[in-house]
Order: C-alpha cells, then structure tokens, then sequence
C-alpha cells in the first residue's frame, strides 16, 4: 500500500509537471498564438478586440495568475475551441480521436505483448535452438523498421495493389455506431492494417525482453531445485520462470505506451484513420495550438493511467511488494 | 612393500586413465570440426580484446560494414551526381533511367542526388542527438548513483519523469511552437528527452560498483570526487555507454524521419524524413512512382538494422550469457551425445 501511494504521488507530480510544460513552452518562444491570429485581421482590430483574442487564449495578466487558470480549465476539461473546425470545443474532438487511437493501440499492444512474450519464452528455452538463433535477430530487426516505413508498405501492397483493405475510415460510413456484430466487424476490418503495423514494429521488443530476462534466470537456484523435484518442463517454464520473468516486462509495457502511441499518429496518417494522430497532423499545418497542447496531456494521462495499472498488476502478481 | 603397491597401483589407475581418455577423447582439430569452430583470423590477436571480440562477431560486422557503406555513400554521392537537390533536374515522375539513377519526383528533383545529400543530414542528426542523449544519460546515472542521498532523489525524479512522458507527442508540441522546426532543432529536442533509459541503467549500475573495492580504496587514498568518476566508474561503464549510443541512435533517426513525416519539420530541408513527407504529399504510391518513395524507406531501414546489429553484438559480449548463435545449440547436441547434462546451457 506504501509502495502504491508513493507511485501515485509521483505520477500526480508528474501530470503537474506535464501541465506546466505545456503551460511554459508557447510562453517562451517569441511570439504566441494569438499573434497568428490577430496578424491575420491585418491591422483592422481594436484595443478592446486584441484584449479579447488574448483573453481566450488565456494570455492576460500576470504569469502565476495565467498559470492558475490553465490549471483550473484543463481540469474543467475545458482545452479550448478548436481553430481547425471552428466553432466546435477541441475537447470533444479529442475525445472523439482518442477513441479510436485507444482502439488500435489497445489491440495492438494486445497482440504485441502476447504473441512477443510466448516467443521469447520459446527461444529462451530452447536457446540456440533453430527458432531462437532465426527469429530472434529478424524480430529484432522489424523494431528498426519504423512504423512509418511498415505502414506504407503495408498500405501499398494490400490497400492500393491488392484492394483487400479500405482506403481510410475507421467504419463502413453508411453503418450507425451500435453495439452489433455488423459494426464491430467493420471496425475490426478498418483497423486490421493500422494494428499490423503497429504490432509489426513492437512486437520484437517484447520477444527480446522476455528472451533475455528468462535467460538470465534460467540457472537460478529455484529453477533448479524445480528440475530437481521432477516437475514438468511446461511448469516449469510457465509457472516457474515465465512467471518471474514477466514482471519487469509489465513495468515496461506500461512505460511502452507513450512509444506506441506515438507510432499509432504515424500511422493514423498513412491509413487515413480518424485518429488522434490524423486530428494532430490537420492540427499541426493549421497550427491549432489548443489541440496540440491537448493531445500531449491527453497521451501523458492515459501513460500515467497504464503505469498506475502496471503498478497494480506488479503488486498483485509479486508477493515480495506487498509487505514494503 | 605396502609402499609400493601403493605407489604402483596408484600409478597403474592413473596410466589406465591417461589411456582411456586418450582412446575416447577426440583431438582439439577434431572437436573444433564437429563444432563448426573457426580459428581467429590471426590478425586480431594484435587487438585490444574487447575490439578483438567486437571484430569476430559476424552480426556486428555485419551492421558495421553496413553503416560504413551509407555513411560514405553520403559523403561521396552527392559528389557523383551534377543535379542540385533543390531544384528541378527533369521532368516530373521520370522512370530511373541512365540520366536519373533513382528517376525524379514530381517536382521533378532527382532522388539519388536527394538521397546522398539528406544521408547527410539525417545521419549526423541521428549519430549527433545518440550521442549527446548518451551523454546527458551517462552524467546524470553516474552522479545519481555516485552522489545518492539528496541528489540521487532529485535525478531520479527527474528520470522517472522523462521516461513517463510520451516522447513523440511532446516533440510535436515543442516543435510547432518553434516556427520551422529545423532539422538541428529537432536533433536538439530528441537529444533533450532521449535520456532516459541509459541514466536508469547507468544509475543502477553504478550503485553497484559504488560499493566494490577499487572504488573505496580509491576513496580512501582521498581522491577527488571527478577523478573517482572518470578514472575508476566510467571505464566499467562503457559497454552500457555503447549500448546507450546504439539505442539512442535509433530512436533518433527513427523519431526524425516520424516526425519530418507527420509535417513537422522544414519542408525544403533535405533529408529522408523530408522526402517521405513529400513523397506521401505527392501521392507517389497511388500514382506508381515507387521510386520516390521506396530509396528512402530502404536507407532509413538500412540504418535501423544495421545499429540493431551492432546492439546485437554488444550485447553479446557484455553478456555471453545472451547469445543467440547456432554453437550453442551445437554445443548441447555434443554434450548431451556423450551423456553429459546440457542443462547449464
């Protein structure tokens, strides 16, 4: 219980530190955003109008009280309208992109973990084996292959040459959003290609992780005194080792999020997804400041939320941490 | 006389032994032939033996003959070819031809001449912010795991906090606030939140060797703090200094090309991110030109495996534990046909 309130005071001083970042970075440059904006009217606004362009970007008065009141709105979850699709809040177009993103990076970090711990569970044991001496360098290999580079591939031979693929969309457009086979069906086929991409790129990570961490226990004394008693080599692998090896890999997954979400923008983009990723790159030409700024506490958030849970998970799965 | 039964018999055992080993034990050639072990080539005898090991790993030569290669094609390619990459060579979406290597974009630049002179920019960039992010990381791990107490809480922070903050997102913000984000600010912005992971090594292992006896008796002979940082920690450090380098030089190439991708870097800088960016601006892929965009998928790819190579093998060294070559398997196979337990392997 000390162990989690500590972790969870670090994490409050972290999304502080977020905040302030966010709050401090448009302040130190030369220029604002308001500048943009009050340039475009090329001189035909007046006092009284500049003061209220500044006041909705939160630019007046002194620093400390701007920074209170940035506090206070992103608590509010108040981030803003949006300049892109004007007059629409940037809150809900958020939350509207990050619905989709948390989709495919959820089912890709998914896949990724699963299928990337049971092979390197595989290779450890069998160690120099075929599978170990093949797969572990090329699986490596793919992590090198940014998910940029993955998703054009992809996005050129089974969208554009083969056709098997849609062209963009997260669903069938004519479909409503329900909670029937139809429509997840075709989310699931809207997202096959994006989350390959993904997982192509990570889950290499995972093999080599849990690849090494196992070797290094492979010769404990635990292992041993486990051969010793006869037990199977599959209780073994999985209960004994396996299960000791997955723990730094949980930590791991956890600080993994922020990496995987960055590579879902990437891909958002090559694939059309209307994603966080999508929104931010419409952002970015447009220089819509209020989103930018959204995304990154809204991706640091849902970081801190997967350390928390991560955190959890370690305690319950780790005896050991329960008493500190 | 009971002597020297004692000493006969002793002695007979011990030529029945000699004999026996000699009858069933293959000679060195004939083990090194059943285990596909190789000789060194003499030459790296005359190595330092961390090189000399460094040389005999065929991965990591591999990814070192690989850099080398686009390394020089991006110093010399750019003297091979008479176009200026800025300015239109022929016409648009030309098929590579005798005249353009590599054909031409839609704008009508050649791609070969882009090519070699964004290999320029990009790989000092990536090597560059590896190297300073390295750095950042090797100073704060040592001096938090060297120092502790106050300090060692305070770093930690703030290592924690640049591990938890995702990386890409917070690169976007800052670089939209600088007006064109250069290729040397965002060199710059990644060196300055790629640390985190090689001070969280560097720190615990440095904890370790805090306590060891070298260090203390170092202490002891009162030492100044620098000179027992410099001379005594960082050399047992440089394997998780190199293995920072490596990753640190992927994530950074990787993370530019990302982030030129997206639209977030200078769009008439020249590097491979920048080409990826038009290319996809161009829709090369739906209209056939795969020549504009495939070169710099490939060199960006080159790169990322051939320093996944390189970490490969230093990782092997530092620890042999991990390696993953086919003797291993082939030294199991030998123990266990003649009866002997595989199992430490």
């Amino acid at each position: 219980m000390i162990f989690l309130a500590r972790r969870l005071a670090f994490y409050f001083a972290a999304f502080f530190l977020a905040i302030t970042f966010n709050f401090l970075i448009p302040r130190l440059m030369p220029g604002d955003p308001s500048d943009r904006i009050i340039a475009s009217f090329q001189g035909r606004l007046n006092e009284s109008q500049v003061a209220a362009i500044r006041q909705s970007y939160g630019l007046e008065g002194s620093l400390w009280e701007q920074y209170l009141t940035y506090v206070g709105s992103v608590f509010r979850l108040d981030f803003g309208i949006s300049t892109v699709q004007f007059p629409e809040p940037t809150a809900s177009l958020l939350f509207y992109g990050a619905t989709w993103t948390l989709v495919l990076v959820g089912l890709a970090i998914a896949l990724a973990f699963t299928i990337g711990s049971i092979m390197g569970i595989h290779a450890a044991w069998n160690r120099g084996g075929f599978f170990d001496s093949f797969f572990t360098p090329i699986n490596v290999m793919m992590n090198a292959f940014t998910p940029a580079i993955v998703a054009l591939v992809l996005f050129y031979a089974f969208s554009l040459q083969l056709r098997w693929f849609p062209l963009g969309r997260a669903h069938d457009p004519n479909l409503m959003a329900a909670f029937n086979f139809q429509f997840i069906g075709s989310v699931l086929y809207h997202a096959t290609l994006p989350v390959l991409s993904i997982f192509l790129v990570s889950f290499g990570g995972w093999h080599l992780g849990m690849r090494n961490v196992m070797i290094n226990l492979l010769n404990d004394d635990f292992v041993i005194l486990a051969r010793a008693k006869g037990l199977s080599d599959n209780r073994v692998k999985y209960r004994y080792v396996a299960r000791n090896a997955i723990l730094p890999q949980i930590t791991s997954l956890a600080l993994s999020v922020g990496y995987m979400l960055g590579g879902a923008l990437v891909t958002e983009q090559v694939f059309n997804y209307p994603g966080l990723g999508k929104f931010t790159f419409t952002a970015i030409g447009s220089r819509d400041y209020s989103f930018i700024q959204g995304q990154l506490l809204l991706l640091t958030t849902a970081v801190l939320v997967a350390n928390l849970l991560s955190d959890i998970a370690n305690v319950i799965l780790d005896p050991r941490l329960r008493k500190g | 006389m009971t002597e020297i039964t004692q000493s006969s018999s002793y002695s007979l055992t011990d030529r029945l032994d000699a004999a026996a080993i000699a009858s069933a034990a293959p000679s060195q050639a004939q083990l090194m032939k059943e285990l596909h072990v190789k000789r060194r080539p003499g030459w790296t005898s005359r190595l330092p033996p961390g090189l000399a090991a460094f040389a005999t790993n065929p991965k990591g030569m591999t990814g070192v003959v690989i850099l080398l290669a686009l390394i020089l094609f991006s110093i010399f390619g750019p003297m091979l070819s008479d176009y200026n990459p800025n300015r239109r060579a022929g016409g648009p979406h030309v098929m590579p031809s005798q005249e353009h290597v590599l054909g031409t974009t839609r704008m009508g630049k050649d791609v070969f001449t882009q090519l070699a002179y964004g290999g320029r920019i990009s790989l000092t960039v990536g090597f560059g912010a590896g190297l300073t992010a390295a750095l950042i990381g090797l100073a704060i791990g040592i001096s938090a795991g060297y120092f502790g107490g106050r300090v060692d809480d305070i770093l930690t922070f703030f290592v924690n906090v640049v591990l938890v903050l995702p990386g890409l997102p917070l690169i976007i913000v800052i670089a939209t606030m600088v007006e064109t984000a250069s290729p040397w600010v965002i060199g710059a912005v990644l060196a300055a939140t790629g640390w985190g992971w090689s001070a969280r090594t560097i720190r615990t292992q440095t904890l370790s060797l805090r306590t060891r006896e070298f260090v203390l008796s170092a202490e002891l002979m009162g030492e100044k703090k620098w000179r027992i940082i410099l001379v005594e920690i960082f050399p047992n450090m440089l394997s998780f200094f190199m293995s920072g380098l490596v990753l640190g030089t992927i994530a950074a190439i990787l993370a530019e090309a990302a982030l030129e991708f997206i639209g977030l870097g200078d769009p008439n800088a020249i590097t491979w991110g920048t080409m990826l960016f038009w290319a996809q601006n161009n829709l090369a892929l739906q209209s056939n030109a795969w020549w504009e965009i495939w070169p710099p998928c490939i060199a960006i790819m080159l790169t990322g495996a051939a320093l996944v190579m390189v970490n490969f093998s230093v990782d092997e060294i530092t620890n042999p534990q991990l390696r993953a070559s086919r003797k291993i398997g082939l030294i199991r196979k030998f123990l266990s046909s003649r009866g002997r337990s595989a199992d430490v392997f």
